[in-house]
């Protein structure tokens, strides 16, 4: 039986009242979310909290999925990603993202940042193993625009593919793809700089 | 710049196909071109190169471990129940029974989750208690089960024994015996007149010649069959006189 008959199946147990197919739904779904909560909010006790939530809100609205009209994972992902919006919105966290391309003097044809900044620092693939490089590009992730940052969590943790993730965000395929570029560029710059600094 | 075109290729074309090189899905002269305007143009090449970095950087992230205790609080928080499971960690070898017991999951998973409800559990035990019931009334005791005696004329024996008792008790009820008693005279009463037996009596006294006494019947004929009979006393009852002698020693 293929994944998504399952998951349909255990849907339509779920919605009957049976108890053990929720459970088997939280089983598969709780590490995916967690894990883009995490990497969204930043912390772990506000993903544990909105990952709870995200089951709460799945579970009041399950009558309303629909398995003609996508993926259950699909489905699930843009609760997540709604909520993680609200709780954004609501924390008031002005955490838009210090761009380097943004012009460090008032003059609009000063140069940027980021070329200014030579890029000396050693291979991206070579220092990724350690925890605390990790735990950098983790932070650095904090600093990206909500924007960027859920499109490329999305792509490059969760593996989604760009039609999967347009549905989840509401937006056109190509201002997913733009979206993803520009996440993983800005991300770049403030691995460099960062770098620089710890060096 | 946005709208320059170098290598035969303009730089919005190669914002376009960044993705596709970035995943490694473009070929062919479509990514020659690419690759010859990323080397020349000073926007799009440092573009490519950092979307790479970052893509990489992205990548280098781990799947990180939910708590332990998320599943159990998710389960409480939306239905109340806990979880039926045993938290096994990624990458642990789960013994055999716990493998054996995740593939019949699915198969008794409806069941379970249908006996939990409160109206099979009433149901299930008024079957029970009906069936208790059942047995004892007809004899049948749960310990005797193990001495059971499974051969062929043990089983026959068995049930001759059961069905006599079954009976037997059935027709020991009072009201089944009321029952049939009033059906029996019931039955006599509309049966049509047997001929007298006067006459059959009479010839068997003439063909009596043994000279003896006939044997006393002792039956009361005017009573019903089913009716009682009852001791009576004459309303004049005959004075008995008794005389009493002492011996003296």
């Amino acid at each position: 039986m293929e994944d998504a008959q399952v998951v349909a199946m255990l849907v339509r147990r779920c919605i009957a009242g049976d108890v053990v197919a929720w459970e088997e739904i939280v089983q598969r779904y709780n590490r995916r979310i967690y894990n883009i909560c995490y990497r969204f909010a930043g912390s772990g006790d506000d993903a544990q909290d909105l990952t709870q939530e995200v089951f709460i809100k799945m579970f009041r609205t399950l009558n309303s999925y629909d398995v003609e009209r996508g993926a259950f994972m699909t489905w699930v992902t843009t609760i997540t990603r709604n909520l993680l919006v609200d709780h954004f919105r609501k924390s008031k966290q002005d955490r838009m993202t210090e761009s380097l391309d943004t012009t460090s003097s008032e003059h609009e044809d000063a140069m940027p940042l980021s070329e200014k900044i030579e890029d000396k620092a050693p291979a991206a693939d070579t220092n990724v193993q350690s925890r605390e490089t990790q735990e950098l590009v983790h932070n650095a992730l904090q600093k990206l625009s909500p924007e960027l940052r859920e499109a490329v969590i999305l792509r490059d943790l969760q593996d989604m593919d760009y039609k999967d993730i347009a549905t989840v965000l509401k937006v056109p395929e190509g201002t997913v793809k733009s979206r993803i570029n520009r996440g993983r560029a800005e991300l770049a710059r403030l691995l460099q700089r960062t770098y620089r600094q710890v060096m | 710049m946005a709208g320059e075109t170098k290598n035969g290729m303009q730089c919005a074309e190669f914002d376009a196909l960044l993705n596709e090189a970035l995943d490694a899905t473009l070929t062919g002269p479509k990514l020659e071109s690419f690759q010859a305007h990323a080397r020349v143009c000073a926007v799009c090449g440092p573009l490519f190169a950092e979307a790479d970095a970052g893509r990489r950087w992205l990548k280098s992230l781990p799947e990180v471990d939910a708590p332990s205790h998320l599943v159990h609080n998710i389960l409480l928080a939306t239905t109340g129940y806990e979880s039926q499971r045993v938290a096994v960690r990624p990458g642990a070898k789960a013994s055999w029974v716990d493998a054996i017991t995740g593939w019949l999951r699915p198969v008794f998973a409806p069941v379970l989750s249908m006996s939990r409800q409160p109206r099979f559990a009433m149901s299930f035990g008024m079957a029970f208690f009906s069936l208790s019931i059942s047995l004892s009334l007809a004899g049948v005791k749960m310990s005797d089960v193990r001495h059971v005696d499974l051969r062929p004329n043990a089983i026959k024996r068995t049930y001759y024994e059961t069905t006599g008792r079954v009976v037997k008790y059935y027709e020991n009820i009072r009201f089944v015996y009321e029952i049939e008693s009033r059906v029996r005279e019931f039955k006599r009463v509309t049966a049509p007149p047997a001929p007298p037996p006067q006459e059959q009596n009479k010839e068997k006294k003439d063909n009596n010649t043994s000279g003896q006494p006939e044997p006393r019947q002792e039956r009361n004929y005017s009573q019903g069959e089913n009716q009682p009979v009852l001791a009576s006393l004459p309303n004049d009852p005959p004075v008995v006189r008794m005389t009493t002698y002492r011996r003296l020693v």
